[in-house]
């Protein structure tokens, strides 16, 4: 599977990225499309961990994890935080090779980036562990993961700039002005110093809304696990 | 033949079990367009508009071209699990000739993604145009050599391949060399432009230009949107292709499940 999202994104990068950058009058789109593509590998490496939380069910695995001396609560964010970190680590050397592409210009601003993608990579993890508690069937969840990867990296900043979006349909521009995947693709850009279509004028708005999501979901993660486990619900 | 009939019903049987993915498959697809490609359409050079019109219609029939693509590739998967899982034992002892069953499978992956396909053509019609009857046939038998190719080519793969793990390896390297390195998303100038000015291999240049996608994509875009010009080459290519994965991966097919 590794293997598999590194060809996806050297193919991106060494296709896609080189040859859409030719077709658009976007100033920059290459350096622009790359820091997009590391976002939405990110995304949906953390998505990974609801897949997880499946097999485990079907393999007993869930009855040893409650019989663990840890809460609930612990329980949900330690899967949350780690669904995160491992997405990190598997995505680490393709945002390196981005980063060698793009190029950093400053590494304070980086660090900052750096971090709000970890929150960001933990809040879909906690968005994914939530799904899957609720669908509780591994192929609607499949699908679902699908249509919601599609969905939610096309009404996003990931691939283009906002106005561009916003042009093109409004609906589809006010979405992409509130999705987290827009709010992560701007801050590792402003973050690499990709600065001349960045959506927001303010980086402090995309952190807040990552903080927002990250919140979000592992309060409803934590509150939704913990109900759905309780006498067998998982199954 | 009535064998090769059996077949085609068994693999449509274990095609239409995944018919909520499938549904999901479409919906990401539909997506490329209805998002994707709109976005894109407002962000193209004045070069390129010129020279596509829209990138709403030049988009439409290359994602036809993929969703073929996908879908006759799915058979494969289903090769090689039953390689692992040893079923073809038990396909092997069924009372058809070995030419049967692998012709059988070869044409069941080609339907189905013809069937796939089909809301993905009727959408492209819908919103870009629709071809004139004999138009409308042409495409319908390019598409359908094309699948019946890109099925060949994925048992060639499946059969090929020992894990799960090597056949997703080999299936991506395949998939995106035929999908980026085409006219699929991009029109053929852009590559062969790169191609001059030293920023793409040439090698890759004359890989995207004789691409079964590209000339299947182009085939379509020709009828509804009149560039680029209809050639002889767009079929003979996809016909060359079809013809050496179709009779490789019977081939393949026969003599590597007897020895597994």
């Amino acid at each position: 599977m590794v293997i598999m999202r590194i060809i996806w994104f050297a193919s991106q990068i060494a296709f896609f990225g080189l040859i859409a950058s030719r077709m658009v009058a976007v100033e920059d789109y290459f350096r622009y499309y790359v820091g997009g593509l590391s976002v939405m590998t990110l995304y949906s490496a953390a998505v990974f961990i609801g897949f997880d939380i499946y097999e485990e069910a079907e393999h007993g695995v869930f009855e040893y994890l409650l019989s663990l001396p840890v809460t609930r609560r612990q329980l949900v964010l330690g899967r949350s935080i780690g669904g995160g970190l491992r997405a990190f680590i598997y995505v680490g050397p393709l945002i390196c090779i981005s980063l060698y592409v793009i190029g950093i210009v400053n590494p304070l601003n980086f660090l900052l980036a750096l971090f709000s993608l970890f929150l960001f990579a933990f809040g879909v993890s906690g968005m994914s562990i939530t799904l899957a508690v609720v669908i509780k069937s591994s192929d609607r969840f499949d699908i679902l993961m699908g249509v919601l990867d599609a969905l939610i990296v096309r009404l996003s900043t990931a691939m283009y700039p906002l106005s561009f979006v916003k042009e093109a349909n409004p609906i589809y521009g006010w979405i992409a002005n509130f999705n987290p995947v827009t709010y992560a693709a701007e801050l590792f850009r402003w973050g690499a110093g990709v600065e001349s279509i960045l959506s927001f004028e303010n980086p402090l708005l995309p952190l807040l809304g990552i903080v927002l999501f990250f919140g979000f979901f592992m309060f409803v993660g934590i509150v939704l696990y913990d109900k759905s486990i309780e006498g067998g619900g998982w199954r | 033949m009535k064998n090769i009939v059996y077949i085609l019903e068994n693999d449509f049987r274990n095609f239409f079990r995944y018919k909520w993915w499938l549904v999901g498959l479409v919906s990401m697809n539909l997506t490329d367009l209805f998002i994707m490609a709109i976005v894109y359409n407002r962000m193209l050079n004045p070069e390129i508009l010129q020279q596509i019109k829209s990138y709403f219609n030049f988009f439409a029939p290359g994602l036809t071209v993929t969703g073929l693509f996908a879908s006759a590739f799915m058979i494969g998967r289903e090769v090689n699990m039953e390689k692992r899982r040893e079923v073809h034992q038990y396909l092997l002892s069924l009372p058809m000739g070995r030419v049967e069953l692998a012709l059988g499978r070869v044409l069941s992956g080609g339907l189905r993604g013809m069937v796939y396909m089909s809301p993905l053509l009727a959408t492209c019609f819908a919103f870009v145009g629709f071809p004139t009857l004999y138009q409308f046939l042409l495409i319908l038998l390019v598409l359908f050599f094309l699948a019946v190719g890109i099925s060949g080519l994925s048992i060639a793969i499946a059969v090929s391949t020992k894990s799960i793990d090597k056949f997703v390896t080999a299936r991506g390297l395949v998939y995106y060399l035929l999908f980026f390195c085409s006219s699929v998303f991009y029109p053929l100038s852009l590559i062969e432009q790169l191609g001059r000015e030293g920023r793409f291999p040439m090698p890759l240049v004359t890989f995207a230009r004789v691409n079964p996608l590209s000339n299947a994509s182009n085939l379509i875009r020709s009828f509804l949107l009149g560039t680029p010009p209809f050639s002889m080459e767009m079929i003979i290519s996809v016909m060359t292709f079809s013809a050496v994965f179709t009779f490789f991966a019977a081939f393949a097919y026969i003599k590597l499940i007897e020895r597994a």
